[in-house]
């Protein structure tokens, strides 16, 4: 008896041990039992649902939601409904990982092992695409190939210019979807695959060079075989996001009628809730089943992924000839991805009449304009000037600045204690609970945080409630980063300090997080650019009085005011761009190393 | 000044790996102890252990009398509360901090008196020459330099332990030198009680007034370097100690005599004199361990074998020599050289010679050989 209290009382004498045993407690709490009340609400019957389950009434615990949107045979409405949305997701979300792949991926090769010019403003360039909203490119895509023979009929840049008319299948639907989605999760590629090409041990490929191996065959039997841990877990990273995202599919495929899980579960969510619900639950499954894929298939291999050498000699590959080709052509398409939809955003902001783009029809009384400048279907004033906007920019930078502090911190206290107890049971529980929000797409774990903040009437419709879902959301990053700043100090840094008796504050404070304050910083920014730009995690949560700039961007694109979508999504890319800007040239930090890149 | 015990630490990780098993030391005050030992065998854990950096699974740790673990009573002091100072393998200085913060950093800590602390910081930059260093950060030290620093910043608030976790293994061999010489005088100049910890035989030996000899997290032997040295315990300890290694020659017993033993050894009868009575029954198979320089290679020696080849350090000469299959050390004093493959003539000398039981690994006897016939 007296033995086991000492062992706890010993246990609990070291704070890594605090730490973990409260966040094993609080993620319990915050991810498992959201969880356990979503599975609730899909047999329950709500207000909602009353209405399309005869007989039923609400609050009655139930199966018939399950039947209806699995086993409805008449009209067609479970293949409809459920079978077909699950089907386009799956497809789109396995193509756009494909893509992601091989693009991040060749790009990752040439910038790290080739003599390829401009490296400096490729590198740069490239994250850009996932630091601004996924539906950046989405909208730029429609800015451009929109013409009067597909959806909303408006004219865009092509078919003003040059009178073309792009055909259905190319402005709207699969194609489109796949290459946006792809291009925004390259730079997921790019950061972890280049991470790992930059950290190998050059000697490894020389050591083939000096046994006569050809080039393609290093590559193939030396460099591929230890990048493969870090490409399958980027592909099923890469799957999981885009089986979660919503803009993109409700701009490109909802207008022709190609739905996937996310939009189709935001349509149930006004008719039949419990349906949505189920929905969100399947996509919670296919996040676990893609979780346990990955630590089965590179779980006991990631360890050579960070061999790292004391030679930092690689000879490169030299392209030859198809260097300038290859620079120009990469040159070109960064940007035409990356900074043509500035440009493009900010010329539709400023025009009248959609399709024309001279000068006389051009005002910026879109941005300042006094009330009575502009008609459009929302408002008549500049945004700048409107009330409702400057709420939004509020709202979404204290929820941004919120998140991000509660989840960094949050981040490099458990990332901290995670390498402390490394192999003890506790800590593994803790890192894989704390990575378990991240395979909830973002839309599903909307949908069960609005589960139970119906039942909190503090939390519905709150403040509070987005900081919460988003802080959760975002904890896996944040994590991921922490960890990773403690793992590359070594403990005895902290253990120098222990033995004058530093206290643990002390020790945080003074010693370890001014030594990885660059990490930790890219720790509190990985947060804080996803939540600027986040819709689908916001887009069922939010209230009238707690509109964010993303929120605001959908309500105004849905109304048709082309202008002000345009001129919010300039905004809201400006912003995140600005302040990632800053913080990099201020403390070093940088969305690159808060995902585990160098 | 302090005396350290440990009585029966014991320290499993996990569920199944027993690091250190049933340890009990004595540690007297002012000692230059080392844990000596192959990796892995539990050194580094013992070290830490005594120093609170890591918790023991069972026993009890005193230090000057004062009771600073004990798995029973449920005490486990915190490393401050112990008054210990300790040296790691990388010196983890603070590498955002000049060589004068991280000296100073933990007499902050300590609330001692601005005035006191650069009176102290002073003092350790002249004693460890590190004066123009100063206003540096670690990344612009070289790893002498590191090194002196974080013994600077160790030395500070006057610990009266001090443990070192193999500090010297990241300097190049000439700087290892030097730094010994310097630890030694440390030694005795700071008046403290040192636990150093080492894989290299020849540091222990060097530095130590006492060696403690740990495999796969038991004792084997806890005497001075040059006890270690002649009278090993067991045929582990004769193995470690010593550069070339001790010989182990195989022989089968003929006749156990009051204090002498004959054996069969390659054909030839040896007679073993004991200079101490036996310690332990003997069996049938003994072996011989022989440090090399107790074989002489002279003319009139009464074996004979092969040179197999010569390793001439300048002011030794190793001469490796083979008898029937078996490779035999011997170090000869200054430059000498033999042709290869031709037969050479040895026999045992000095009173220093070794029995071992082939089956325990113990040490039985002591004393010295002749060849008979």
């Amino acid at each position: 008896m007296n033995k086991t209290k000492n062992k706890v009382r010993a246990f609990f004498s070291k704070p890594a041990n605090v730490i973990l045993a409260l966040f094993a407690a609080l993620l319990v709490l915050l991810t498992l039992y959201p969880l356990c009340e979503l599975v609730h609400h899909t047999f329950v019957v709500h207000a909602t649902d009353a209405t399309v389950l005869p007989g039923l009434k609400k609050g009655e615990l139930t199966t018939a939601s399950w039947k209806k949107l699995l086993f409805t045979e008449s009209h067609k409405y479970s293949l409809i409904n459920f079978y077909r949305p699950m089907f386009n997701s799956v497809l789109l979300a396995t193509l756009s990982a494909l893509f992601a792949l091989v693009f991040g991926g060749t790009v990752a090769w040439l910038v790290t092992r080739s003599n390829l010019k401009g490296k400096k403003f490729i590198s740069t360039v490239f994250i850009f695409p996932y630091i601004m909203p996924s539906w950046t490119l989405a909208l730029f895509w429609l800015n451009m190939f929109k013409n009067p023979g597909v959806g909303t009929g408006s004219p865009g840049f092509v078919y003003s210019l040059t009178g073309l008319m792009a055909p259905e299948w190319f402005v709207y639907g699969l194609l489109p979807m796949v290459i946006v989605s792809g291009l925004h999760y390259a730079p997921f590629a790019y950061i972890f695959i280049g991470g790992i090409l930059r950290n190998m041990d050059a000697n490894l490929e020389e050591a083939a060079t000096i046994l006569k191996t050809k080039r393609t065959r290093i590559l193939l039997k030396i460099t591929l075989p230890i990048v493969k841990p870090a490409i399958l877990s980027t592909f099923l990273l890469a799957f999981a996001s885009v089986m979660g995202s919503y803009a993109v599919p409700i701009y490109l495929g909802s207008p022709v009628n190609f739905y996937v899980l996310t939009t189709k579960m935001k349509t149930l969510q006004t008719t039949a809730i419990g349906q949505a619900y189920i929905i969100a639950l399947v996509m919670v499954i296919a996040g676990a089943l893609i979780m346990m894929a990955n630590s089965l298939l590179t779980g006991t291999r990631k360890s050579y992924t960070t061999v790292t050498g004391k030679s930092s000699q690689i000879s490169l590959v030299d392209l030859k000839g198809a260097n300038p080709v290859i620079t120009a052509v990469l040159c070109l398409l960064l940007f035409f991805v990356c900074i043509m939809p500035l440009f493009s955003f900010a010329l539709e902001s400023v025009i009248i009449k959609a399709g024309d783009y001279s000068l006389s029809n051009m005002t910026l009384n879109y941005w300042f304009g006094a009330s009575g400048s502009v008609s459009t279907t929302v408002g008549d004033t500049g945004i700048l000037r409107d009330p409702a906007i400057w709420s939004a920019i509020q709202t979404s930078l204290k929820l941004s600045v919120c998140c991000a502090l509660i989840a960094g911190s949050c981040g490099v206290i458990i990332g901290y204690a995670v390498v402390r107890r490394r192999g003890t049971k506790l800590s593994q529980w803790v890192s894989g609970l704390s990575f378990f929000p991240y395979l909830i797409p973002a839309m599903a774990f909307g949908a069960i945080y609005l589960a139970i903040a119906s039942s909190f009437s503090f939390l519905a419709n709150s403040f509070l409630v987005l900081v919460l879902v988003g802080s959760v959301k975002y904890l896996p990053f944040a994590t991921k980063s922490g960890t990773n700043a403690m793992l590359q100090l070594s403990a005895e840094i902290e253990e120098a300090a222990t033995i004058f008796g530093v206290s643990w504050w002390k020790r945080m404070t003074k010693i370890i997080i001014p030594i990885q304050k660059a990490s930790i910083i890219s720790g509190f920014l990985l947060p804080f650019t996803s939540c600027m730009r986040e819709l689908s995690l916001f887009v069922m949560l939010v209230s009238s009085k707690t509109q964010t700039l993303t929120t605001m961007l959908m309500t105004y694109n849905e109304k048709g005011a082309s202008q002000y979508g345009n001129a919010i999504n300039l905004l809201i890319i400006v912003l995140v761009l600005a302040i990632n800007f800053a913080v990099n040239k201020l403390t070093g930090a940088s969305i690159d190393k808060g995902v585990g890149g160098n | 000044m302090p005396e350290i015990v440990l009585k029966n630490v014991k320290k499993v990780f996990g569920n199944k790996f027993v690091a250190v098993d049933n340890l009990n030391m004595y540690i007297a005050d002012r000692s230059f102890i080392t844990l000596l030992g192959p990796s892995g065998c539990g050194k580094t854990t013992t070290l830490r252990m005594i120093a609170g950096l890591e918790t023991p699974t069972e026993g009890q740790i005193t230090i000057d009398g004062v009771t600073v673990f004990d798995a029973d009573k449920g005490i486990n002091l915190p490393p401050d509360k112990r008054d210990v100072g300790f040296l790691f393998q990388n010196y983890a200085l603070w590498p955002h901090m000049t060589v004068y913060k991280n000296i100073a950093f933990g007499l902050e800590n300590l609330k001692w008196p601005k005035k006191q602390i650069e009176e102290r910081v002073g003092e350790l930059l002249d004693m460890l020459k590190i004066r123009p260093f100063v206003d540096r950060y670690p990344s612009e030290l070289s790893g002498g330099q590191q090194q002196r620093v974080a013994i600077a910043r160790t030395l500070a608030p006057k610990p009266k332990v001090l443990f070192m976790d193999e500090p010297l293994s990241n300097l190049d061999a000439k700087l290892r030198g030097e730094m010994r010489t310097e630890l030694k005088r440390l030694h005795v100049d700071t008046n403290s009680t040192f636990i150093y910890v080492t894989h290299d035989q020849l540091e222990a030996m060097t530095l130590s007034t006492k060696v403690c000899l740990i495999e796969s997290g038991k004792l084997q032997q806890f005497a001075p370097p040059l006890e270690i040295y002649q009278r090993p315990e067991n045929l582990f300890v004769a193995d470690f100690m010593g550069n070339p290694t001790m010989n182990f020659l195989s022989a089968d017993v003929l006749e156990k005599g009051e204090g002498s033993l004959d054996m069969d050894f390659h054909g030839k009868k040896l007679r073993f004199h004991a200079a101490d009575p036996f310690t332990d029954p003997i069996g049938d198979e003994i072996i011989l361990g022989i440090r090399p320089e107790y074989i002489t290679l002279c003319e009139t020696g009464k074996l004979e074998a092969l040179v197999y080849t010569t390793l001439p350090t300048g002011m030794e000469t190793t001469v490796r020599i083979l008898l029937d299959g078996e490779l035999i050390s011997a170090v000869v004093f200054g430059c000498v050289d033999y042709p290869i493959d031709t037969p050479i003539q040895f026999e045992f000398a000095g009173e220093n010679i070794l029995v071992f039981d082939k089956e325990t690994g113990k040490r039985v006897g002591i004393g010295s050989v002749s060849v008979i016939e």
